[in-house]
């Protein structure tokens, strides 16, 4: 099965300047219904490799492929098979939300009658439906949203690329436009890609995440495997002298960090259930004030990525050396 | 079932062909043009004088009507020849280019006030099919008052005078016809242009009116102040004019010649479209 998108040393230069690095990556290769997260820092090259997909921008060297067809050799099969929502606000301000869908898809290649009927459908599935007679221009940012949403996937795309699709979203809407992306891909087995800054949002709808800083792809994970890995990190918090915990956890093979003030964050091999600490404490005199299960979220993975955050205890060559410095995204 | 019991589906049909979607759009866009009060007051205004010319057409080929009227003066005037059908061809290219300063700007402005060019291009849609599109529009909004009045008024004096005038006569076919052709291929492709590079409708539609009047004035200035005459040859009317003139195989004006001003007028178009082009982008790259 081809992967939903393949990129081999693809390098992009705008102007002068090289934005993307030969980057490579292999996304969605698991199969149809995937979403992958596209997360990285301001200016780390994130809207450019959407752009590069789409046929905005042309690579300076390498490839890149979506469900298997070359991006530019054969931009136009690509994009009949892909929607794409921008970030920006996109649309044709005095149109009606339905003359408007309607548009967009019979230039995607759907029939007149196939087209209207299906620009009704889409806009009763966002939530715009009593307000489908409206023009787009006096819809609010929210309905601005979901209009662009709507003219992503009213042809049935295969892929659909949103480019941070819960902008200017107030609680409610954002987390009907989450409902509404994790629906695309587990009832209608639709691929996203979800470009974001927003981790949670990533978190909560991606299967797999590729972290790109400074042009490059700094880290790619398979989501659903890193959460089952981070069952076994614990944050303890204790009170008394514990100096001697960490040589007391090593002894109990697990391998631990102090980030000052009693505080240790700790993982905890795979056999050693958790009541162990409890007893490696108190066979130190310690009052444990705090003993959580910490899962290892998305955030830590990305700040880690883009070198904010140093790698988490537990992972090679970083036992005892770890020093955690919170950095702002 | 009703569509909002329904739910959402995916789309599985068939797709249509790709020029079908390059024509949605025209379509689209005709249908908003026409719902347009000051479009509708253009075209009508713009069917006065071919309803006059026509009404000439028909004196001219009712000798009877005024026979008692005048002499050889009358006569020659009351001729459908190569005269009439410029003076003709001048007006409807007046009202042309008024046309395309009101339907122009709001083809690719809104697009581009709006952003919405990158809907249409992560589309099945090329640059060069999006401005194909719209020229179309335009295009056929300007035979309304061009092309499509100079055939009935050929087809009324064909139906007057017989075959027999065509056929010793089919140059000021020629002439009419693809003058026309010529004058609204120029000006939708200035209109266009100056929408993509004005946002403002309103203004995007003075400004086709003034690179008209503005070239019109640069070339007198040219000729004055270089005591040449080849200024006029950067005068779209005038350049325009000489070539229906050569087409029809009228008398030439004085200063260059069509071929020239034909090179120039080219040159232009072509100028304008590679503006277009640069202009129409899906996402601005900031250097």
């Amino acid at each position: 099965m081809a992967a939903v998108i393949e990129i081999d040393q693809l390098s992009v230069t705008l102007g002068r300047r090289e934005v993307l690095h030969s980057i490579s990556c292999r996304l969605g290769a698991s199969g149809e219904g995937k979403a992958i997260g596209l997360l990285g820092p301001n200016g780390a090259g994130k809207s450019t490799l959407i752009q590069t997909l789409l046929g905005f921008h042309q690579p300076s060297s390498g490839r890149a492929s979506i469900l298997g067809l070359d991006c530019h050799k054969q931009s136009r099969e690509v994009k009949e098979r892909i929607g794409y929502m921008p970030e920006t606000d996109s649309f044709i301000a005095n149109m009606t939300a339905v003359a408007f869908l309607r548009l967009m898809g019979e230039i995607s290649g759907l029939p007149v009658e196939a087209a209207l009927e299906k620009a009704h459908e889409v806009l009763f599935h966002v939530g715009l439906g009593e307000a489908r007679y409206r023009a787009i221009g006096t819809y609010s940012l929210g309905m601005k949203q979901m209009a662009k949403l709507a003219q992503a996937i009213i042809h049935g795309p295969e892929l659909v690329i949103l480019d941070e699709p819960t902008n200017g979203l107030d609680p409610a809407a954002r987390k009907r436009m989450l409902k509404l992306i994790r629906e695309m891909k587990e009832d209608h087995k639709m691929n996203v890609i979800l470009c974001s800054h927003l981790l949670r949002d990533v978190e909560e709808t991606c299967d797999e995440v590729v972290i790109l800083n400074e042009g490059l792809v700094v880290h790619q994970c398979d989501l659903e495997a890193e959460r089952r890995m981070n069952r076994r990190f614990v944050e303890l918090e204790v009170q008394g002298d514990d100096t001697r915990l960490g040589p007391a956890l090593a002894g109990l093979g697990a391998s631990g960090v102090c980030e000052g003030l009693g505080r240790w964050r700790i993982v905890l091999p795979a056999e050693i259930e958790i009541g162990a600490l409890w007893q490696v404490a108190a066979g130190q005199r310690l009052l444990v004030r705090k003993l959580t299960h910490r899962r290892d979220t998305l955030e830590e993975i990305f700040l880690k990525a883009v070198g904010h955050l140093r790698a988490t205890p537990g992972e090679a060559g970083t036992v005892g050396a770890e020093v955690a410095t919170h950095g702002g995204v | 079932m009703a569509v909002y019991k329904r739910g959402y589906q995916r789309y599985e049909g068939g797709r249509t062909s790709h020029w079908n979607r390059i024509l949605v759009m025209p379509r689209f866009s005709w249908q908003r043009l026409m719902g347009m009060k000051v479009t509708i007051v253009v075209l009508a205004v713009s069917m006065v004088w071919p309803l006059m010319c026509a009404a000439f057409i028909y004196v001219a080929n009712h000798a009877e009507l005024w026979q008692g009227l005048g002499g050889g003066g009358l006569s020659n005037f009351l001729s459908i020849d190569g005269r009439f059908f410029e003076v003709f061809m001048n007006a409807q290219a007046v009202f042309a280019t008024i046309l395309a300063a009101i339907a122009g700007p709001g083809l690719i402005a809104p697009d581009l006030a709006n952003n919405a060019l990158p809907l249409y291009f992560s589309r099945p849609l090329t640059r060069s099919d999006y401005i194909l599109s719209r020229l179309i529009v335009l295009l056929g909004m300007l035979s309304l008052v061009t092309l499509a009045p100079a055939l009935l008024l050929f087809v009324m004096q064909v139906g007057l005078a017989g075959w027999d005038w065509l056929a010793g006569h089919w140059i000021y076919a020629w002439g009419v016809f693809g003058g026309f052709a010529l004058w609204i291929a120029l000006v939708s492709v200035v209109a266009m242009a100056c929408s993509a590079y004005v946002k403002w409708r309103v203004i995007a539609g003075a400004l086709v009116l003034g690179f008209f009047t503005v070239l019109s004035g640069a070339a007198s200035m040219i000729n004055a102040v270089f005591r040449v005459d080849w200024g006029r040859a950067i005068n779209p009317a005038m350049a325009m004019n000489q070539i229906w003139r050569t087409m029809m195989a009228m008398e030439p004006l004085d200063g260059p010649t069509a071929v020239e001003c034909a090179v120039v007028m080219c040159s232009m178009g072509v100028v304008l479209l590679l503006a277009l082009s640069r202009k129409l982008r899906p996402v601005e790259v900031v250097k």
